[in-house]
């Protein structure tokens, strides 16, 4: 309704004249400086407002408002409220005539729709009447048809004639009123047009009269304002300055108070300095004459104190001496020590260098030490090799040489034997039969018999005892004696076929299942060669002592047993320390039996020792077999395991040292070689060598006369030879020239020998 | 300003030679024509000023070189138009001199200056409301150019050109056309006064037209890139006595092309069609092509014969579009249509103003709008002035003054409210804080609830006048200063 912009632009124009002529300097004003401090002032309320505005003081504003109920303020609103409602009022006035039109318009419309509604039921009816009057006319012609005499056609035909007439006289009628209100509508319409004209026209005044109203009112309102400014104004001045005036005369008042309260306060205090300046000039004198008495008293101290401070002061120069000689000192000690620490720093740094450096060349050397080490591996390596390859090749010279020699050698022997034929048949007459000795047929170096494996004697082993079996029945039960080892096949058997049973733990259970489908014999071959390689047999040797511990461990413990069943296994331990001391000891005997068998052999002859070694198994054999019936019934299943675990333990100990045997055991055993050769070289026994020494000595001798007749015959022969070479001399001689020459010529002196 | 000012005797003495040549001055310049009525009496402060601050004044005798260019320039501008090379002082010059009838082939896209136009808007009309075109004047004097031509163009007759040929001048700058009349074909010899405002040839027309079609806007508007207003009458302004029907005929062509045109037009935010004689078919058709339509923010199709249907498809087009202003004055809606209006409008949240003003709602209908305010949350403004309405209206109104917040005006003038009517009506205004008008008139209810209403809604306009005040407290001291600056 009120705009509140012009409101405000309104109190701005009407402030500002007001306010500005009254103490601000002008903008307008002549005076320069004047000019300045008015803009100057202006930018200043500028800022401020802003300032204002930035901090968005609504608090303070809003006081401002309600502090400015005042005249002004009141004028204001009420102006305000009155132009508002003179606009409301105004603008209601002015529109009014628009809601009247528009009640006229929609009354006009109500009527015009009952009209329009009363003409469609009219006309309806209209169109019914008619049309039934139609409809009778038509009818009627029909009739007419059938009417044959003119004058009752005519008179039809007029009534027709009649009817239609009044037919259209109605429509005719209708269409009349129609027209009738057209022509009412048409002046209507021009009625409304000019009635718009003057509502248009009215309209016009009243806001040409609003406009005016209105901006009279605005006028009166300003004016208001004005006046309430200014009234408001004109009492502030008022007011404040009787606010002054009354400021000024209470200060005035208030002052003279002050003046008379001072010049009191000046003469008491005159007085009172007075009676302070007696009182203190006695004070005075009394204080001094108590003061000097003080300074002489002080005096006196300060004698006392000069000399205990002189004496102080020479006690402490002394002190002091004594303390600059000890600084002196220190420093000298402290400069000392610095040096060493210097020298111990650089000794220390020369001992790091050193041992950095030495560190540096002890890897150096570690270096090449491993280098070195690596290389002399390699050299080692390379040396077992060529090692192996000469202990190859020299196998092979040795080989060689060995059948080079015996070659010689059988060659010297049969030549040897040749000769001795000789001598026998030719020289002695005596018959002569060949020696036949073992070495002779043999060939080549003697090496021993290869060691069977413990499985290779059990395969053995069994498949004897599996022949001998089936034979067993026809044959002769000890036919097997003949076997190489002490202890009987089948007594081994069953030992075997026990141990077999009972220890089919040390099987594996993949083998186990796998050994299901074999044959017996052959099933029993690989457990036993499993169980064998788990407990360490590798060799015949190891079996047979496996078999014998058993054996050993069955006699010994059968007695035990035997003699208290109760205590068995209380001395079973024992027992089984026992048999494997038996069996250390056995092994014992066996390491030293080779040595001890060699020098026997190498005196007795190869036959003898062939015999001794047989006698001796079968004298083993014999010995055992007394035992051995009755042991492998009395094994019992339950001991075998035991007797395993003390086996197992004995043998431990053997093993190592057996393993520093085999090292020798490759090497070639050339102990029988000696014999060997010694055998070759004592083939021509002693009595015969005797016997051919005398033979020698008795050619020899028969020789000597053969070579002295000999030489004889040469003498003899070169005699006979002289003598004809010496005739022929003579002949020479005889015949030559000379001899005529001569005046006697010898052949005269003397007469030729020859005749 | 300080340092310029010269020693105070001085000026005196090396003006006075000037005095008597003053008139020669005056006649050239009539801006220091005052001067020497002024100089005679010896004001320093007026000499002060001249020195300081009039940068018109010159010492110049004789006409500079640069002055009689200047004028040879504004003389011959429509061959030779030279603005733009000038200094912007001389531009100046030129465009305060130019005068205001150049073709607006030379001038329109040379010249933006506003002081020329005002010039140019001034010379032809005189009313001139700038502010209802943008506040520019150049803006004012096109759209006003091209509505003239519009008001005038006789199809047919006319050359089409004339409209189309300016529109590539102006096209930039039209926003917005208000054309208050739309002549229809003629077919009698073409009177001497075609470009006339009374259409008395149009009168004495034959009464057998073959097509009585008007100006297709379709070229036009789509040529406008601008365009964002668009105000029509189908109609033939101030007939007078010489009223015929078939100056009013708003055929189906001219709809459909009208539908196509603001179809097309996508910046298109007001659409008027007044006065039209558009009918419910005719109302569908333009509705349909509104549909959905990018920026369409008020819609006005009062005065003409729209029924039930077409304000159904009105209820379509509020769901459908991002419309605000919905005016539907002096129709012919009945129930039915405003029941479908408040069916649209109890889920509408865009639409701010619906007028119904001079339709015949009744009490159906008026309820069912009633109903509706209920429940949105947007409208503020509704206009039942006229409609038939009575005492159940009036009470479903009341209950939603109690509990709506959003309305701040309603128009329920010449109703038959009735008193019992105004007394339910004065507790629901009783209880609502944010109504700020209320109009009553002529609905037969009592003067003292009239009284009592007006109070109450005196006592909301206070309290929204001081919730508009608070927030704008602190611009006051900014506005004030606004005029202080201009004395500076």
């Amino acid at each position: 309704m009120n705009p509140p912009g012009s409101m405000g632009v309104q109190e701005h124009s009407a402030e500002e004249p007001l306010s500005n002529p009254i103490h601000t300097p002008s903008i307008l004003s002549d005076d320069p400086q004047e000019r300045i401090q008015a803009r100057r002032l202006r930018i200043a309320a500028r800022v401020e407002a802003r300032r204002r505005e930035a901090l968005g003081e609504y608090l303070d504003g809003k006081k401002e408002s309600e502090e400015d109920h005042s005249k002004s303020y009141k004028q204001r609103e009420e102006s305000r409220l009155k132009l508002a409602k003179l606009l409301f009022y105004g603008t209601e006035l002015v529109s009014n005539i628009r809601v009247a039109i528009d009640v006229r318009e929609t009354h006009r419309r109500v009527e015009e729709e009952e009209i329009k509604r009363l003409r469609v039921e009219k006309l309806e009816n209209e169109v019914k009447t008619s049309q039934d009057k139609f409809d009778e006319i038509t009818s009627k012609w029909k009739e007419g048809r059938q009417r044959q005499i003119p004058q009752e056609l005519w008179d039809m035909l007029s009534a027709q004639q009649l009817h239609c007439a009044g037919l259209i006289e109605d429509k005719n009628k209708l269409i009349s009123e129609l027209q009738q209100e057209l022509k009412v509508k048409d002046d209507q319409y021009v009625k409304d047009l000019k009635k718009q004209s003057d509502d248009i026209s009215l309209l016009l005044e009243r806001m040409e009269e609003q406009v005016k109203s209105t901006m009279k009112a605005f006028r009166q309102e300003l004016v208001h304002i004005e006046k309430a400014f200014e009234l408001e104004r004109q009492e502030l001045l008022i007011s404040n300055k009787k606010k002054w005036e009354w400021a000024l005369q209470a200060h005035s008042t208030k002052e003279l108070e002050y003046l008379i309260n001072r010049m009191k306060r000046v003469e008491d205090y005159e007085q009172q300095l007075n009676k302070q300046r007696i009182f203190d000039c006695e004070e005075y004198n009394t204080i001094k004459i108590k003061l000097e008495q003080d300074v002489q008293i002080l005096e006196q101290q300060l004698q006392q104190m000069k000399a205990t401070y002189q004496l102080n002061q020479e006690k402490l120069e002394y002190n002091f001496q004594v303390l600059k000689k000890r600084d002196e000192e220190s420093t000298v000690i402290k400069s000392q020590q610095k040096r060493k620490i210097n020298r111990l720093q650089d000794i220390l740094n020369n001992l790091r260098s050193k041992y950095a450096k030495q560190k540096k060349q002890f890897q150096e050397e570690n270096q090449s030490l491993t280098t070195d080490y690596k290389r002399l591996v390699m050299h080692f390596k390379e040396l077992q090799k060529s090692m192996r390859h000469f202990a190859l090749v020299d196998a092979e010279k040795f080989r060689e040489i060995w059948l080079m020699n015996e070659e010689e050698a059988k060659g010297l022997i049969d030549k040897a034997f040749s000769v001795d034929r000789i001598i026998h048949t030719q020289h002695l007459g005596l018959p002569w039969t060949a020696p036949d000795l073992w070495f002779l047929s043999n060939v080549g170096p003697i090496s021993q018999q290869p060691r069977k494996s413990a499985t290779q004697i059990v395969e053995e082993v069994l498949r004897q005892t599996e022949e001998e079996e089936e034979e067993e029945a026809a044959l002769h039960p000890e036919s097997y004696l003949d076997l190489p080892k002490q202890i009987s096949a089948k007594t081994t058997k069953k030992i075997l076929m026990l141990l077999c049973d009972e220890s089919g733990f040390l099987i594996e259970s993949k083998l186990l299942s796998l050994l299901l489908s074999l044959e017996k014999t052959e099933c029993y071959l690989l457990r036993l060669d499993a169980i064998f390689s788990a407990l360490g047999i590798e060799s015949e040797d190891d079996l047979y002592k496996l078999v014998n511990f058993f054996l050993k461990y069955q006699a010994h413990h059968g007695s035990s047993t035997q003699m208290n069943p109760r205590d068995q296994v209380g001395t079973e331990q024992p027992s089984l320390t026992s048999g494997v001391e038996l069996l250390s000891v056995e092994t014992a005997e066996d390491q030293s039996s080779p040595t001890s068998v060699s020098p026997r052999a190498s005196v007795a002859s190869g036959l003898e020792v062939a015999e001794q070694t047989g006698l001796e198994g079968g004298a083993g054999g014999e010995q055992e077999e007394k035992v051995a019936p009755a042991s492998p019934g009395l094994i019992h299943p339950n001991d075998v395991l035991k007797v395993l675990e003390a086996f197992v333990m004995g043998l431990r100990k053997p093993r190592d040292l057996q393993t520093l045997l085999k090292v020798t055991r490759n090497e070639r055993d050339d102990s029988k070689d000696s014999a060997y050769w010694e055998a070759l070289s004592t083939v021509i026994p002693d009595a015969r060598l005797s016997l051919w020494d005398t033979l020698y000595t008795a050619l020899e001798r028969y020789h000597h006369v053969l070579t002295q007749r000999a030489e004889l015959l040469l003498e003899n022969e070169s005699l006979e030879q002289q003598n004809a070479e010496l005739q022929s001399l003579l002949q020479q001689y005889l015949h030559s020239k000379i001899n005529s020459q001569l005046q006697v010529p010898p052949t005269q002196v003397f007469r030729i020998p020859t005749k | 300003m300080q340092d310029s000012r010269p020693p105070p005797t001085s000026p005196k003495l090396s003006w006075s030679p000037l005095v008597p040549r003053s008139p020669s001055v005056a006649a050239h310049n009539p801006a220091t024509g005052q001067q020497p009525a002024k100089r005679t009496v010896p004001n320093f402060r007026r000499m002060r000023r001249l020195i300081a601050e009039d940068t018109e004044w010159s010492l110049a005798i004789v006409p500079l070189l640069t002055e009689l260019c200047i004028q040879n320039i504004i003389r011959n501008f429509q061959k030779n138009p030279i603005l733009k090379q000038l200094p912007p002082e001389y531009q100046q010059k030129v465009l305060s001199q130019l005068p205001p009838d150049l073709p607006l082939a030379v001038t329109a896209n040379l010249i933006d200056d506003e002081g020329y136009w005002r010039r140019c808007c001034m010379h032809r009309w005189p009313v001139c409301h700038v502010a209802r075109h943008g506040g520019s004047w150049k803006r004012l004097f096109f759209e006003r150019h091209m509505e003239g031509l519009l008001c005038h163009f006789i199809p047919g007759t006319t050359d089409p050109g004339t409209i189309l040929d300016l529109l590539p001048l102006c096209k930039d700058f039209i926003r917005s056309l208000r054309v208050d009349q739309l002549l229809p074909p003629v077919y009698l010899p073409a009177p001497p006064r075609v470009a006339g405002d009374q259409s008395d040839s149009a009168s004495e027309g034959e009464p057998e037209e073959i097509s009585a079609d008007h100006y297709t806007l379709g070229p036009l508007v789509a040529g406008l890139s601008q365009l964002e207003e668009l105000d029509l009458v189908y109609g033939v302004k101030d007939c007078g006595m010489n009223f015929e029907w078939k100056l009013f005929l708003f055929t189906y062509q001219d709809c459909h092309s009208l539908a196509a045109t603001i179809k097309a037009c996508h910046t298109l935010k007001i659409f008027r069609l007044t006065r039209s004689r558009v009918d419910d078919e005719k109302a569908r058709i333009l509705i349909r092509s509104l549909l959905d339509h990018p920026a369409l923010e008020e819609l006005d199709l009062s005065h003409n014969l729209i029924g039930d249907r077409g304000a159904r498809g009105a209820a379509k087009l509020l769901s459908h579009s991002h419309l605000r202003v919905l005016n539907l004055a002096n129709n012919r809606v009945r129930a039915p249509g405003a029941q479908a209006l408040a069916h649209a409008l109890t889920h509408n949240t865009n639409l701010l103003s619906l007028n119904l003003r001079l339709n015949c709602i009744e009490d159906e209908g008026g309820q069912a709008l009633a109903h509706a305010l209920l429940s949105n949350t947007c409208l503020t403004t509704l206009h039942l002035g006229g409609n038939e309405l009575s005492e159940p209206t009036a009470t479903l109104l009341s209950q939603v003054l109690s509990v709506n917040t959003t309305l701040t005006s309603i128009n329920l003038s010449c109703n038959h409210i009735g008193p019992d009517g105004g007394k339910q009506l004065l507790e629901g205004v009783s209880d609502n804080k944010t109504l700020l008008e209320f109009d009553l008139r002529l609905s037969d209810i009592t003067q003292e609830c009239e009284y009592l209403i007006g109070q109450a809604l005196h006592t909301n306009r206070e309290a929204a006048r001081q919730q508009a005040l608070n927030p704008g407290h602190f611009v006051l001291p900014v506005t004030a200063s606004g005029p202080g600056k201009s004395v500076a």
